[in-house]
């Protein structure tokens, strides 16, 4: 594929949101037309492909489910062939707020970090239910434990990376457990991070779209037995 | 207890044939696969020897050596099936991946 030169690229992996998709990826080509938008489509069983094909936004379709990891990796693998520099994860459902993007690129253009991530802590997290704010500060207990790096909040999806001068970022893990891989990954190629407020909007659809509190002790058990056979 | 024995040693004798005449094994692997499959029919149709057997490796019943060896048996080829699968996994994902990067479009 031919290179380009584009500095952004804001990946977002979607899996049946056939409902929301347009209208996030609308906001966001507003907010930021000088960026590349792709989305990974993890084979939805619903329209969200069709409904995600928004003028001027590439679009990528897995032809089998793999998980939300693997869709990310050949989201942040495409933008590296087409000459990104920077890359930005984004959450499909409409959770994340687009605003929160110019300040976490603002940070990675200066060059002090090599990835920031977002912090629903350091942020506003409207309507955030009690059962998944001490699910999260638990997960980051476990990131802590697992990795040595402290966080306020190690499972958030919204995050930039510098992609260029880390060519060798690489996304094993398929499914959920990717985020806490990240974390790992951070470690293992010395990459300088900083955590930055996001703003995550909980509404009753995001809400009923998330993790449920037994998929986080399956996306535990993935990352460990995950990591014992690497 | 003969309609059991019949039983074992029918599943032991398909287990023997699927493996022990497999491309992808070594032959050290189909040897070691022979050479259970001759201890554990021999278990299976004079359980008095699984005793003695037991006896050398200071275990006291013959049934409880072949629950181990069942047990260890059983996890090693859960480790290993893991792996494959997981290979197996990987391979797709890459298939799938290259898949979608070919196939990528720019909407209008």
């Amino acid at each position: 594929m031919k290179k380009n030169r584009y500095e952004v690229a804001i990946v977002i992996p979607l899996y049946n949101e056939e409902q929301v998709i347009a209208k996030v990826l609308v906001e966001l080509k507003n907010s930021y037309p000088e960026f590349i938008i792709v989305v990974v489509d993890d084979c939805s069983s619903d329209n969200s492909y069709n409904n995600a094909c928004v003028e001027n936004i590439y679009l990528l379709k897995h032809i089998a489910n793999l998980g939300q990891g693997a869709a990310l990796q050949t989201g942040i693998e495409f933008a590296e062939e087409i000459g990104c520099k920077y890359v930005v994860t984004f959450d499909s459902d409409g959770q994340h707020n687009p605003n929160d993007i110019e300040f976490f690129i603002k940070e990675l253009r200066k060059e002090k970090y090599d990835i920031i991530l977002g912090s629903r802590f350091l942020g506003e997290a409207e309507n955030m239910p009690i059962s998944k704010r001490y699910l999260l500060k638990l997960s980051r207990l476990f990131t802590w434990m697992t990795t040595g790096i402290w966080l306020t909040d190690s499972h958030n999806g919204f995050r930039a990376i510098n992609i260029e001068k880390f060519p060798n970022f690489e996304i094993k893990q398929n499914r959920m457990s990717h985020a806490s891989e990240i974390i790992s990954i951070i470690k293992t190629l010395n990459m300088r991070y900083k955590e930055l407020p996001c703003n995550i909007r909980y509404n009753s659809y995001t809400l009923k779209k998330g993790q449920s509190m037994w998929n986080s002790i399956n996306i535990v058990l993935d990352y460990l037995i995950g990591n014992m056979m690497k | 207890m003969i309609v059991l024995k019949l039983f074992l040693i029918l599943v032991l004798t398909v287990g023997f044939f699927t493996f022990a005449f497999s491309s992808k094994l070594k032959i050290v692997q189909k040897l070691s696969i022979v050479i259970g499959y001759f201890i554990l029919f021999l278990f299976i149709v004079y359980p008095q020897y699984s005793d003695k057997v037991a006896q050398l490796f200071g275990i006291g019943a013959g049934k409880d050596l072949v629950l181990y060896i069942t047990v260890s048996l059983t996890s090693l080829m859960n480790i290993v099936l893991y792996v494959e699968v997981k290979n197996s996994n990987k391979a797709v994902t890459r298939i799938i991946r290259d898949g979608a990067k070919k196939s990528a479009k720019l909407c209008e």
